[in-house]
């Protein structure tokens, strides 16, 4: 309020001489009113500028697009060399068009990296290969390169993205650092290009990340390794085993469960003997949905040291396994428990085994409480999923 | 309902490079060509015309390719082929997509060889 007063009082004494004279809630209110009706002014004025260098940007775009087009169209998607089977690599493009020096203005450049980025969104096989050395010939890589050097978080961001969807390589020392950064959009992008661009380790971030592992960065990620093509699929064990990183070992167990990798039961069972809830909870999720059978006697044995979060997983774990080999410890838990979470998780698992607990569910319902029944027949409602 | 050509394709497609691309790739292997920008204009080109083929993306504005299969083969005596090109590749968009009638379904990156083969082998069934 000083600092305003220094302003814009001379401002007011000046033009208006009996500006002192008002009590002083009144000169406040007049020196905010004055600074609202700048700043909405200057908002005005910045979002007029905006559109106005957005419309002039598009009206460019309009004169350039349409030429990359017709030589996209020409030269590559409808490339004669190519439909008789010659190899890409051996293709010579022609390049006159951009040898204008309109081709070399950073614009024009970016507006063509865009152009090849769309293309290659859309076509791929050989037309792809076909787009990537365009953007090789044309030195657009160059250009991306550079723009990963840059101190400004979303440039880099930005040339991950261009580098990612032309399928360029790009060196761990490059990489690597990025997908550790404080930035969590930084970080998420140069994740998800690693995984993409490194087809012998894909995964090798895992060992140094020291930032946890975000749900949503778990979901992105979890996305993008089920989703790219040609990925070398690791061992997840390794992780379950040696990462100090809570996060990772949890997303390493889901991915363990994603691809099913039998062969990870052992680090996943000395989970078990972990101090640390959260890891314990995961590992029995992960044990139950791989049917992992043998270890079924030890979820039983530690049941009751367990916290309730653990003591429901394994309830649930059992249902997912339904050996029938536990039942009479489902029952004993749906009948004794005063905890809801854990009879409707035992009532659950119960059901999940099908004709082999059909006798115990028939006698359940005959003897059951009003609301062991209820829980019960609310379990049995296939719609019903938890 | 007017009769077009055995050989005429509609392409339905909010990407205008992409519709123009593909409507140069089929009209180079000499079909007839016609093109709807979204769901509505595609809705009332099938309302109007009986196609050979229809290629639809899955998600437009106004009308989705669902609504356009669901359109084209829901109440016509004799059903039109339908290639779904869409850049959604999850098992349910793949699901239902076929469980409300397409034929075939292309996923986005597309290889142009392998479009023009299901788009030949497809009308060729439906002579």
């Amino acid at each position: 309020m000083v600092l305003a007063d220094y302003f814009f009082a001379p401002f007011f004494r000046r033009y208006f001489y009996y500006f002192d004279s008002y009590p002083i809630v009144i000169q406040i209110a007049i020196l905010l009113t004055t600074i609202a009706v700048l700043a909405t002014f200057s908002a005005y004025a910045v979002i007029l500028y905006r559109r106005y260098a957005g419309n002039r940007h598009e009206k460019k775009l309009a004169r350039i697009n349409p030429d990359l087009d017709n030589y996209i169209t020409e030269n590559i998607i409808l490339n004669e060399q190519l439909a008789t089977g010659e190899p890409v690599n051996q293709i010579v493009l022609p390049m006159g068009i951009f040898e204008k020096s309109l081709y070399r203005r950073r614009w024009v450049q970016q507006a063509t990296i865009d152009r090849i980025i769309h293309y290659r969104k859309n076509f791929g096989g050989e037309i792809g290969g076909l787009l990537k050395k365009l953007y090789i010939d044309l030195e657009l890589d160059k250009v991306s390169f550079k723009r990963l050097k840059s101190v400004k978080w979303d440039k880099k961001v930005k040339a991950l993205k261009e580098l990612t969807a032309m399928d360029m390589s790009i060196a761990d020392v490059n990489i690597l650092p990025l997908t550790n950064s404080k930035n969590r959009e930084l970080r998420s992008e140069a994740r998800h290009a690693y995984i993409k661009l490194s087809k012998n380790e894909p995964f090798k971030f895992f060992d140094i990340v020291t930032e946890p592992l975000l749900m949503w960065d778990q979901l992105e990620l979890f996305k993008i390794i089920t989703t790219t093509k040609d990925i070398s699929i690791p061992n997840f064990a390794r992780w379950v085993t040696y990462s100090s990183n809570k996060s990772v070992v949890a997303f390493c167990l889901k991915l363990i469960v994603h691809y099913n990798q039998q062969q990870a039961i052992p680090a996943i069972e000395k989970l078990l003997d972990s101090k640390d809830h959260y890891l314990r909870e995961n590992a029995i999720n992960a044990l139950g949905k791989l049917k992992a059978e043998d270890t079924e006697n030890k979820l039983v044995s530690i049941y009751s040291n367990q916290p309730l979060t653990c003591q429901l997983e394994i309830l649930k774990a059992l249902g997912r396994m339904g050996t029938g080999n536990h039942l009479e410890f489902l029952r004993h838990e749906f009948l004794r428990s005063a905890d809801f979470d854990v009879r409707k998780n035992a009532a659950k698992s119960i059901i999940n085994h099908k004709a082999d607990s059909a006798s115990l569910l028939k006698e359940l319902l005959d003897t059951a409480t009003a609301e062991n029944a209820l829980i019960l027949k609310h379990c049995m409602n296939p719609l019903i999923k938890y | 309902m007017n009769e077009v050509p055995a050989k005429n394709i509609l392409i339905v497609e909010d990407d205008d490079i992409m519709l123009k691309v593909v409507e140069r790739i089929l009209k180079r292997e000499g079909y007839g060509v016609e093109i709807a920008r979204d769901g509505k204009e595609a809705l009332q080109k099938v309302q109007d015309n009986k196609y050979a083929l229809i290629i639809t993306d899955l998600m437009m504005p106004y009308a989705n390719g669902f609504e356009i299969i669901s359109k084209v083969n829901g109440n016509a005596e004799k059903r039109t082929p339908v290639i779904i090109l869409s850049s959604l590749g999850n098992e349910d968009s793949i699901m239902e997509g076929f469980k409300m009638g397409a034929d075939d379904f292309l996923r986005k990156p597309v290889m142009v060889g392998e479009l023009v083969i299901r788009v030949k082998r497809l009308i060729d069934q439906n002579k």
